[in-house]
């Protein structure tokens, strides 16, 4: 199909100060887990959206100095010439797909813990970080503005020489230039505080002294937060922002705004739960009104008739993307084919993020298994070698996320015939219904996607409202059989705080009651009580609670942790969820863990009192969210009953079983887990995963 | 009971569409095949047929060249017992509906069921013209069925406004099966392979007279007059009321 004229705007080169960008497609910086520490690993990773059609690719934040050292988190470095090296494979392999490379220049202030480098961090104020606890800056005085303005021009310098088109002076997420400009951070009474032009003035010079050094042939980015929803203590777009734009624009090739400081960030990389694709155009949109220079922006934009408006409306000259380019590096290329539904949109769950925030490990996302997995692995998400055993017809039991995904990759990997075959009248699996809880409508893309991709595929058959037990699997002529089936919520409170089942608790009972029962069953929650038992720990009981609260129960949220929904931090989730809690009158009771559960009520303890007091809650429901299952029955009884001789007698070679049903974990693993058989049907033992590359340090020689 | 079923390799769009050299037929390269929908259907009808009188006959029959024996294969992966195919050039329903009709005289089965119609050609008639050429009685758009061992049947059919016609019949009689009648089965992997082994009859059929002849075939010409509304879905429904309000004005 050819492109849509409608979208043709999208497709316009622009010039950004002395560079010119071929379409509007920009890969705003984001983090990967790989840094300047695992140089394939980065360059791959880049590169991918560069050939899927990106029109410009940055890095991660980068450090300029040892001084602004994230680690635990894993950020770009260019401290010296071997970052240099390493970054400059990264740019190398995107300028080969005609895209343009940026380094987001990146000083962390007292938000940089220096784990690893134990410097000192600076900042215009010692004030503790409000993000990373127990971290402190150097107050800085004139000399140490100086040395760290020479930090960024000397980063400046080897970005260009590693062979950056765009450099950033990067301030949002409240790291050190938005720090002098907010008032939160910038207590000083010298001229480098108090007035809008004294709290502009560092970042100011910084980017007079950056322009300087590279601007004759490297453009300058600025990124800066136009609101942080703190009021008068935060930055402000008519107080701050907007001036600030007016004082630095001739100086400034592109602007790059978006929202929030960074301990809320999740207000910029916001969580479909609760906001929309878009959500930061109005702040955009002020911007490109007083600027001459083209504006960018991220807004989760994976509808390209929303990317032209924006830019048709003057909100935006440049559509960035962060989540979506992960979700679909392919993203620019399938609008320009006219492949739209061929788009693997981004669901907005944030488990990229969550994995930054957990500090070390690589990305993943739920929709794209191949993301972070480029080099290691050599996956690519829109490519797939022809299956040496393709000859086989495989049986997939059960349509959920492992299942969809396990069998469109082995369909594409030309494979004889798939049959896909599910009890359930509609796909998905527990994605039939997770997506009807409170805010996650977004996340039925991971079926969508599937169903379609599914659909156009001619050697992939799917037989829904279909139950098949073990003898119609061992007689239906599959060569290769997968078991798909799932998990589901323990019924009799088995949790990973007591290890045991709750004394009272059965979901056959009717005051008590499992998540699949009210979302999927319909089985009723009795009275106007409930205390819902969390022991996951992410978005199933928190999401239950909202949903029963908005029924109008009296709703209390009861966990063993520390914190209610603690991943759900992660995935930036929390603070907004938090307020809706709250706001919905919902109880939540820490470290507490049911010892019995009795009609109209629920006995608990303090998980860390000695003496074991207990406190009775009234309860005339119980949901148990303790732990899941997999439902492995039907393999077990393939395995260990039928047996794998007899399977064989029936010509069935193979067996194998992918997602929840091997062991319950994120819907993201769930995929990951299908994906990677299917791509590995044809190895020597695919049930064992292949080896994937380490970028490590290899000792050559005795030491 | 011996019942024969008229199946249909049936051609689909894909995204793009040329037609050939000669401008009266769409260029294969961008067709799609398969079993014709109502087929499944009503191959499934026969299949239960046979099943609740506990014996019988199944036999899938059609018209085409040697690459629309994939849909006779899918009947007999289903449980048909025979597939026949009558090569023939024939292209139009009447045409088609002669060298089926041989098939069925040699046959001579109590039953012959179609597909109301096809989702390619969408005519309706081959159906009607087959009863029609063996002078057999015929139910059309049936959405139920019922026949015993005593010579005679009854089905219902579908109407306008929800009404439903309930007819007896004699047999053998040609009924054209509606789709909903039932819900199809799946062929397993086993069964898929072991029809892929089965024999097909082929016998032929001259094509006769066609009953018309396809001239030009075309997209037509966007015309004037369309107005393509576009913005968020607020702007695009003010406008649409906005519209309505005009036009009632």
């Amino acid at each position: 199909m050819p492109r849509d004229p409608k979208h043709d705007i999208l497709f316009e080169p622009i010039k950004i100060g002395p560079k010119t960008m071929k379409n509007r497609f920009y890969q705003i910086p984001h983090c990967n887990g790989y840094g300047s520490e695992k140089p394939f690993n980065q360059a791959y990773f880049r590169a991918m959206k560069a050939e899927g059609g990106y029109g410009a690719v940055c890095t991660e934040y980068c450090s300029i100095s040892p001084e602004s050292d994230d680690t635990h988190r894993i950020s770009a470095r260019l401290w010296d010439d071997d970052d240099v090296k390493n970054l400059g494979l990264m740019c190398d392999m995107v300028h080969e797909q005609g895209a343009l490379t940026a380094a987001e220049l990146w000083y962390g202030g007292p938000h940089a813990p220096c784990m690893e480098s134990r410097a000192v961090p600076r900042g215009p104020s010692q004030i503790p970080s409000d993000f990373e606890h127990l971290t402190y800056c150097k107050e800085m005085d004139k000399d140490d503005i100086r040395a760290v303005q020479k930090m960024y021009v000397d980063a400046a310098k080897r970005a260009r020489r590693a062979g950056f088109d765009i450099v950033y002076v990067y301030g949002s997420h409240s790291y050190l230039p938005q720090q002098f400009l907010t008032p939160y951070y910038n207590k000083r009474t010298d001229e480098y505080g108090g007035s809008i032009e004294n709290r502009a003035r560092f970042w100011r010079e910084t980017i007079e002294q950056v322009k300087e050094a590279v601007g004759d042939d490297t453009a300058i980015a600025v990124r800066m937060s136009t609101d942080m929803f703190m009021g008068e203590a935060g930055t402000q777009l008519e107080r701050d922002c907007l001036p600030f734009v007016e004082l630095v624009d001739e100086l400034v090739d592109v602007w790059d705004i978006n929202v929030s400081g960074i301990s809320e960030w999740g207000e910029d990389a916001t969580p479909s739960r609760f906001y929309p694709a878009g959500r930061l155009l109005p702040w955009q949109a002020a911007v490109k009104a007083v600027s001459k220079k083209p504006v960018l922006g991220v807004g989760r934009f994976t509808n390209p008739d929303m990317m032209a408006d924006a830019i048709r409306a003057g909100q935006l000259d440049i559509i960035a993307t962060c989540r979506p380019s992960i979700a679909d590096p392919f993203l620019p290329m399938k609008i320009d084919e006219g492949r739209l539904d061929d788009i693997r949109e981004c669901i907005g769950c944030n488990v990229c993020i969550s994995r930054w925030e957990i500090g070390g490990p690589p990305i993943i996302c739920t929709q794209n298994a191949t993301a972070g997995e480029e080099y290691r692995r050599g996956w690519h998400p829109e490519k797939f070698t022809h299956a040496e055993n393709s000859d086989n017809d495989v049986l997939i039991v059960g349509a959920g996320p492992a299942g969809m995904e396990c069998a469109m990759v082995l369909g594409k990997r030309g494979m004889r015939r798939v049959h896909l075959v599910e009890a359930e009248a509609e796909l998905g699996g527990g994605m039939r219904w997770i997506p009807q809880l409170p805010g996650l409508g977004e996340w039925a893309r991971v079926v969508n996607y599937r169903k379609i991709q599914l659909d156009k595929l001619k050697n992939v058959e799917v037989i829904s409202g279909t139950r098949l037990d073990a003898k119609g699997i061992a007689e239906y002529g599959a060569e290769i059989v997968i078991v798909a089936t799932g998990s589901y919520w323990a019924t009799n409170g088995l949790n990973g705080c007591t290890h045991d089942t709750v004394p009272g608790a059965d979901a056959a009972l009717p005051y008590c009651l499992t998540p699949e029962q009210i979302m999927d069953e319909g089985k009723p929650v009795p009275g106007s009580r409930v205390v819902i038992v969390d022991n996951d720990g992410y978005f199933m009981g928190i999401s239950l609670a909202e949903r029963l609260a908005l029924e109008g129960k009296k709703v209390t949220l009861m966990t063993h942790l520390g914190h209610v929904a603690p991943y759900m931090h992660f995935t930036l989730e929390a603070p907004n969820q938090h307020r809706k809690l709250h706001k919905l009158g919902i109880e939540t009771v820490t470290y507490h863990q049911p010892s019995r559960i009795e009609e109209g009520r629920l006995v608990a303890t303090h998980v860390y009192d000695e003496e074991g007091h207990e406190r009775s809650f009234d309860a005339d429901a119980v949901v148990l969210v303790t732990q899941r299952r997999s439902n492995e029955a039907l393999f077990r009884q393939l395995k260990d009953e039928t047996g794998l001789d007899a399977l064989r007698a029936e010509g069935v070679e193979a067996l194998y079983r992918v997602g929840d049903c091997v062991a319950p974990r994120l819907i993201a693993d769930a995929v990951f887990d299908g994906h990677r058989l299917a791509r590995e049907i044809d190895s020597d033992d695919p049930e064992t995963p292949l080896p994937f590359k380490r970028e490590r340090h290899v000792v050559s020689a005795a030491v | 009971m011996k019942v024969v079923v008229c199946v249909k390799q049936v051609a689909a769009l894909g995204d793009e569409v040329e037609f050939t050299a000669d401008g009266r037929d769409v260029d294969p390269d961008f067709l799609e095949h398969a079993l014709n929908e109502w087929d499944a259907y009503s191959t499934e009808a026969a299949l239960r047929i046979r099943e609740a009188l506990g014996s019988g006959e199944v036999v899938a029959v059609t018209v085409g060249g040697g690459k629309t024996e994939a849909v006779l294969r899918r009947c007999l992966a289903m449980g048909a017992d025979r597939g026949v195919r009558i090569e023939s050039p024939a292209a139009d329903p009447f045409a088609i509906a002669r060298a089926l009709a041989s098939v069925v005289e040699r046959e001579r089965p109590e039953l012959v069921l179609c597909g109301v119609q096809s989702s390619d050609s969408v005519q309706a008639a081959t159906g009607a013209a087959l009863a029609g050429l063996l002078d057999l009685p015929c139910v059309a758009v049936v959405t139920k069925v019922d026949v015993g061992g005593d010579g005679r049947g009854s089905a219902h059919r579908e109407l306008e406004g929800g009404l439903l016609d309930v007819v007896d019949f004699d047999l053998p009689a040609v009924l054209t099966i509606q789709t909903g009648i039932n819900e199809p089965r799946y062929a397993t992997l086993r069964a898929i392979k072991q029809a892929e082994q089965q024999e097909i009859e082929v016998l032929s059929c001259p094509a006769g007279e066609p009953a018309y002849s396809v001239r030009r075939m075309f997209v037509p010409v966007r015309g004037e007059g369309a107005e393509m509304l576009s913005g968020s879905p607020a702007q695009i429904a003010a406008r649409i009321a906005e519209i309505v309000n005009e036009r009632l004005a």
